[in-house]
């Protein structure tokens, strides 16, 4: 098997190789890589020489970014070998990598959304970078270097796709690489970015450096690059100077596969009765698309993939708005009915298309469920006649209708994904991607399948990125580029060349240049800036604060007395501490339930040992066991929830009841008296501020010091914020949030010091509240429940401010029920203001 | 050829009529039934006639309030409400009837409707505003606590005649809370796996983007989870009020973890999905008879809460650690970040 391919891909590959190259920097051969049988790269070989840019073309799937990878690092090649400057690295990753100079722009940008854009070049290059020139300074040359105009403090996610993109090349530039790759790079850049990004690469180029370049544009590579490798279906077609290759040999080999297999008989009527039709239809990433559907025809949507055919295709089905005119048999149809009348085969089938838990059945009939019911009770009967029938037809292979869809074939799940459409009986059908991952057999089936309900007159419109398919499935075959229809390809004019070279010859003149948001200046811009910061809640905080003393102090004029307020800053001390830890659980999108049982069963542990009358080294003793236990807690916390697949929640609220249940063990009820001399110094206070507070507020602006300008600061909110692309750009993610929620533990530790002299005594049922009340807190304090940003000084604010909530109740007179009323009420509000006040854009 | 082939199809194809039994159904029946062997073994007080008679009450009110946690569970959610809910129901019945019987009825309407609106809220919180579950819950459950306050003043009181008539005397010799918690499960099973509310309930919960690519209204059945769940740990609240002669304001505390742990027992992912009503109601069974036995074999009340936590660690590691594939992981992401990567942007 594997010789002949051997054979066959020799035989294939045009190797024109006269001029000798220069120094060979990477040096691929047999390298081989396969996912779960599916050969992804078969015996690729080839060379990047340094000093000249190296086009890699292909289609979907074809293998670049199995390529990219493994010279990345991040897959492993199955057989094969890779060297670089002619020593073996294997195994490589990716850090490793980044050490050897190889740099890498992903075509969807390893961007941290909730950082600012200083603070994603910091954690993704290494600190030496800013070491000569200095943090601002060379932060701002790198994105001058790429023409990025932006405030370094501005946040990410209000980058444009195309600043995110050109914030991505920076990174990739900076480290000055041996080899750099990009992918795709100009996908969302206007001409004027284009530009630069050309000349940058040239620049690299004339220093030396080797220049991978991914694309799907023949009319770039003709501007760029010197050598260009094609590949097709995971095997090297060809590689050959850029000079000496025709566009017409390059898509030759792109589109290359003949096939044999028939494809069902097309529309015979040349202009069959109109029965849907689209009219200046524009949305999200595309505009102004018309085309229509004759009874019998199927249309075909064509174009480098990113161009707006899937949004155009989501747009169809109901699932993203859009404006101008659908219209089925005549009739425009509103967006509520074309939600009811669509069928959409979605590309994605694993995240969209099936539903992995159910079986086979319910996946089938989830769409029309009501058509077996009376009254809305199922018949199950009725339901698996009309399940077989449809199997029947569209011949599913399944071992049973109550087999889990994920042990059918990709094509018969796709199958299975159309028998849910039919069975809807729907107005029109959307098929995105219909034979993605599907076997060769099976493909020819679903083409059947989707003509034969094409003639039945259901209109179909099918999207590809695969022009042997349009060609020979569709009678209309609409071509976009940026979002517009470039061309429509009728009857013979719909050949494989004809639709590749409308794609990617697309000129690039329909670029559509992304206008950057607001980039004002001025009070209300620094204003708006201050808003965006993690901080931005300490100002309301500090106001509700301050009126709510004052509206007390009016009420009951002791409530500012210095004995209130040292009474107050004490009870916060204990919550802020905890509350510091709870922080840290958010910024990595996590939750820990379990810091105030910590809390409690260290007092309790702290209370066999550090009683009046005890030996100092005992006392010690007591607090490093209590140390000890915290760091215990926070590694298993860590480890059950990175390593054990336990959510968050399902590992902390087990150590929450286990903790509990501890406590209980070690005393059944209240004993062991704190020693005075110990609690004494732990509240000693200057005027009415205990030092324990203000050793809280500096923890608190360390935190924020760490959070903002240290790297496992960063590391921390980048977790927190998107733990993918954190992996992409080199953190550590298992240790980071082990490292986390020990962090979380050990400043509950602290916390239940004060806690410790705050109750006096090991109570086994104290400590509990702290829970819901560091959460409070921490909500109030405005970090996000999302992860990724947060603040300490916040998270102190809200501790204050709860405490004096609660304390203002006593105060007040009130009962228990505005204690627990105020503070349920304070969580929901602060959670609901922040969430809506911080909806992202997008959603 | 076709045609041939499509005949194959069907003959090879079973109608399967729900026989195949989950894995989390095996794995907690096996589990239940060596406990029970090991009951009669080591510890044979915890399985005699009395303390069976004495333990199931509370079982079934662990099923309930386990059910109505499934629910949340299963649309990826999680709620934190239960002590609240539980509680209020438990205080609203025995405070607001006061000992008499003829003001049962309206306690128990007001305790629904109580239920209704904690429900209704949270989930308008969770599904409409997108709150983080655990906050949203986690707040609710505070207010709960304040509406506890409100109605009992955090002291118990002796519950009515009538309704410990109801929930806690026997019928054929089996106690009444038993058959509450079997209609209520036979009610819970009936609509979510024969009704087409219940069956694009649990396909919402399995795939939620899936659903709303085939136009389901997924926040509405997300939202009613909540409802339910309310619902059902009112249901508990109340019949704990008749089993219990003195039930304190803080009944519903205990039943916290319990009620995560029989649904990670029964094999229901924590990440939502398919839920399992029938597997989660022989968990609470086992659930309770550990403690029992735990306590037959002399661990002290006060390491109960361990035995529990320990029996959660046991099942969700049983469950969600792909034993096999867990030396292959790095290898699956990658190939889907390929595949898949960023499609969902």
């Amino acid at each position: 098997m594997m010789q002949m391919a051997e054979l066959k891909t020799s035989t294939d590959t045009v190797d024109i190789r006269n001029e000798a190259p220069a120094r060979t920097v990477i040096r691929m051969t047999d390298v081989s890589k396969a996912f779960s049988g599916v050969q992804a790269l078969a015996n690729i070989s080839v060379e990047f020489f340094a000093g000249e840019v190296h086009a890699i073309l292909g289609e979907n799937g074809a293998g670049k970014s199995t390529l990219m990878n493994i010279i990345t690092g991040v897959l492993q090649p199955d057989t094969g070998r890779l060297e670089f400057e002619g020593r073996d690295v294997m195994p490589l990753d990716p850090e490793k990598s980044s050490a050897l100079g190889i740099s890498i722009s992903y075509q969807h940008p390893a961007i941290l959304e909730d950082m600012s854009v200083q603070e994603n070049l910091q954690v993704a290059l290494p600190a030496d970078v800013f070491e000569t020139r200095g943090l601002r300074e060379t932060a701002r040359r790198l994105l001058d270097e790429v023409g990025l105009h932006v405030p370094l403090n501005m946040r990410t996610e209000e980058l444009t796709v195309a600043q995110k993109h050109l914030l991505e090349l920076a990174k990739a530039l900076a480290l000055n690489p041996k080899v750099l790759i990009l992918d795709e790079p100009t996908a969302s850049l206007d001409q004027d970015a284009t530009d630069m990004l050309f000349a940058r690469v040239r620049d690299l180029k004339a220093r030396g450096t080797s220049v991978i370049y991914i694309t799907h544009r023949l009319a770039e590579l003709r501007k760029i690059a010197d050598r260009v490798t094609v590949l097709r279906d995971g095997r090297k077609r060809g590689s050959t100077l850029a000079s000496e290759v025709s566009n017409q040999d390059l898509l030759d080999m792109i589109v290359g596969r003949k096939l044999e297999s028939a494809f069902p008989q097309k529309c015979e009527d040349p202009s069959p009765l109109v029965n849907f039709e689209v009219n200046g239809l524009t949305g999200r990433k595309f505009a102004d698309v018309e085309f229509e559907v004759g009874r019998g025809q199927i249309i075909g949507i064509a174009g480098v993939e990113g161009n707006g055919q899937v949004d155009l295709m989501r747009a169809l089905a109901g699932l993203q708005s859009w404006k101008g005119t659908i219209k089925l048999d005549g009739k425009a149809l509103s967006a509520r009915q074309i939600k009811h009348k669509a069928a959409y085969m979605p590309s994605d089938r694993h995240s969209e298309g099936v539903a992995k838990d159910l079986t086979v059945r319910e996946n089938a009939t989830v769409a029309s469920l009501e058509k077996y019911a009376t009254g809305g009770v199922l018949s199950r009967r009725h339901e698996d006649e009309k399940v077989q029938e449809v199997f029947r037809s569209l011949a599913v292979k399944a071992s049973s209708t109550e087999a889990k869809i994920l042990s059918l074939s990709g094509g018969n799940q796709q199958k299975v994904v159309m028998s849910r459409a039919l069975l809807s009986e729907p107005g029109f059908i959307i098929a995105d991607e219909p034979t993605q991952g599907v076997d060769v057999g099976a493909r020819f089936e679903i083409y059947r399948i989707l003509r034969e309900v094409s003639n039945a007159g259901t209109p179909v419109i099918v999207n590809s990125s695969d022009a042997a398919e349009l060609k020979g499935l569709c009678d209309v075959v609409v071509v976009m580029s940026r979002g517009r229809i470039v061309k429509t390809l009728r009857g013979d004019e719909i050949t494989e060349p004809n639709i590749v070279g409308a794609a990617v010859a697309a000129d690039t003149e329909t670029h559509h240049s992304e206008e950057a948001r607001s980039s004002a200046s001025g009070i209300g811009f620094k204003f708006r800036r201050f808003v965006q910061t993690d901080n931005a809640t300490v100002v309301p905080l500090t106001i509700v604060a301050v009126l709510l003393a004052l509206y007390i102090f009016w009420q009951n004029e002791n409530y500012l007395s210095s004995f209130n307020v040292s009474n107050i800053l004490i009870l916060a001390t204990a919550l802020g501490f905890i509350a510091l830890g709870q922080t840290i659980a958010l910024l990595m999108g996590g939750i820990d339930l379990s810091v105030g049982p910590l809390a409690g069963f260290l007092v309790v542990i702290g209370s066999f040992f550090v009683n009046d009358g005890q030996a100092a080294t005992t006392m010690a003793l007591g607090f490093v066991l209590m140390f000890c236990a915290a760091l215990l807690v926070g590694l298993i916390n860590g480890c059950l929830i990175r390593f054990g697949n336990f959510t968050p929640i399902a590992a902390t609220l087990t150590m929450f009841i286990g903790l509990q249940g501890m406590s209980f063990v070690l005393r059944d009820g209240p004993g062991g008296y704190i020693a005075f001399s110990v609690i004494d110094t732990l509240t000693y206070r200057i005027g009415s501020v205990p030092i324990a507070f203000i050793l809280l507020v500096f923890f608190a602006l360390v935190g924020e010091w760490v959070l903002r300008r240290t790297r496992p600061g960063w590391q921390l909110r980048a977790v927190g914020s998107n733990e993918e692309s954190a992996r992409r750009i080199g953190v550590r993610i298992d240790r980071t949030f082990i490292a986390g929620y020990i962090a979380v533990s050990l400043l509950t530790f602290i916390g239940a010091i004060m806690l410790m002299a705050q109750i006096g005594v090991g109570d086994p049922a104290q400590g509990v509240n702290y829970t819901l009340g560091s959460i409070t807190a921490v909500v109030l304090g405005g970090t996000s429940l999302r992860g990724g940003r947060g603040t300490f000084i916040g998270t102190v604010l809200g501790a204050l401010l709860l405490t004096e909530v609660l304390n203002a109740v006593s105060f007040l007179g009130l009962s228990q029920t505005f204690q627990y009323g105020f503070q349920g009420f304070l969580i929901l509000v602060a959670a609901l203001i922040y969430s809506t006040a911080r909806r992202r854009p997008e959603e | 050829m076709t045609q041939a082939r499509n005949v194959d199809t069907g003959k090879a194809m079973r109608m399967g009529g729900g026989m195949a039994l989950s894995k989390g159904f095996v794995t907690i029946v096996v589990s239940t039934i060596a406990l029970i062997v090991l009951c009669f073994i080591f510890a044979p007080s915890a399985v005699t006639a009395g303390s069976l008679m004495g333990s199931l009450p509370f079982a079934a009110v662990l099923a309930i309030v386990g059910l109505g946690q499934m629910l949340v569970v299963q649309q990826g959610g999680f709620d934190l409400s239960v002590p609240g809910g539980v509680s209020l129901a438990v205080v609203i019945a025995t405070h607001t009837a006061n000992g008499n019987d003829t003001l049962l009825l309206n306690a128990v309407l007001f305790a629904f409707g109580c239920a209704l609106l904690a429900g209704v809220l949270n989930g308008l919180m969770v599904a409409i505003f997108k709150l983080n579950a655990i906050v949203a819950t986690i707040g609710m459950n505070t207010l709960l606590f304040g509406a506890v306050f409100a109605v009992s003043g955090g002291v118990p009181r002796i519950t009515t005649d009538l309704l410990a008539e109801i929930a806690g005397a026997r019928t054929f010799g089996i106690p009444n809370s038993v058959f509450f918690g079997l209609a209520i499960l036979t009610l819970v099973s009936f609509v979510m796996k024969r009704t087409v509310a219940g069956r694009r309930f649990e396909a919402i919960g399995a795939n939620p983007q899936m659903a709303r690519t085939v136009g389901l209204r997924v926040e509405v059945y997300e939202g009613m989870a909540y409802v339910m769940a309310q619902l059902l740990y009112c249901t508990a609240g109340i019949l704990i009020a008749g089993i219990t002669r003195e039930p304190t304001a803080f009944q519903g505390n205990s039943l916290l973890l319990p009620s995560v742990a029989v649904v990670a027992l029964a094999g229901v992912s924590l990440l939502g999905g398919r839920g399992f009503p029938i597997s989660v109601v022989v968990a609470a069974f086992f659930l309770n008879q550990l403690s029992q036995f735990a306590l037959s074999i002399g661990i002290p009340y006060s390491a109960q809460t361990i035995v529990q936590a320990l029996a959660l660690v046991f099942g969700i590691g049983v469950y969600s650690i792909d034993w096999a594939g867990r030396f292959k992981n790095t290898n699956q992401r990658s190939t889907e970040e390929e595949n898949h990567g960023n499609q969902t942007a």
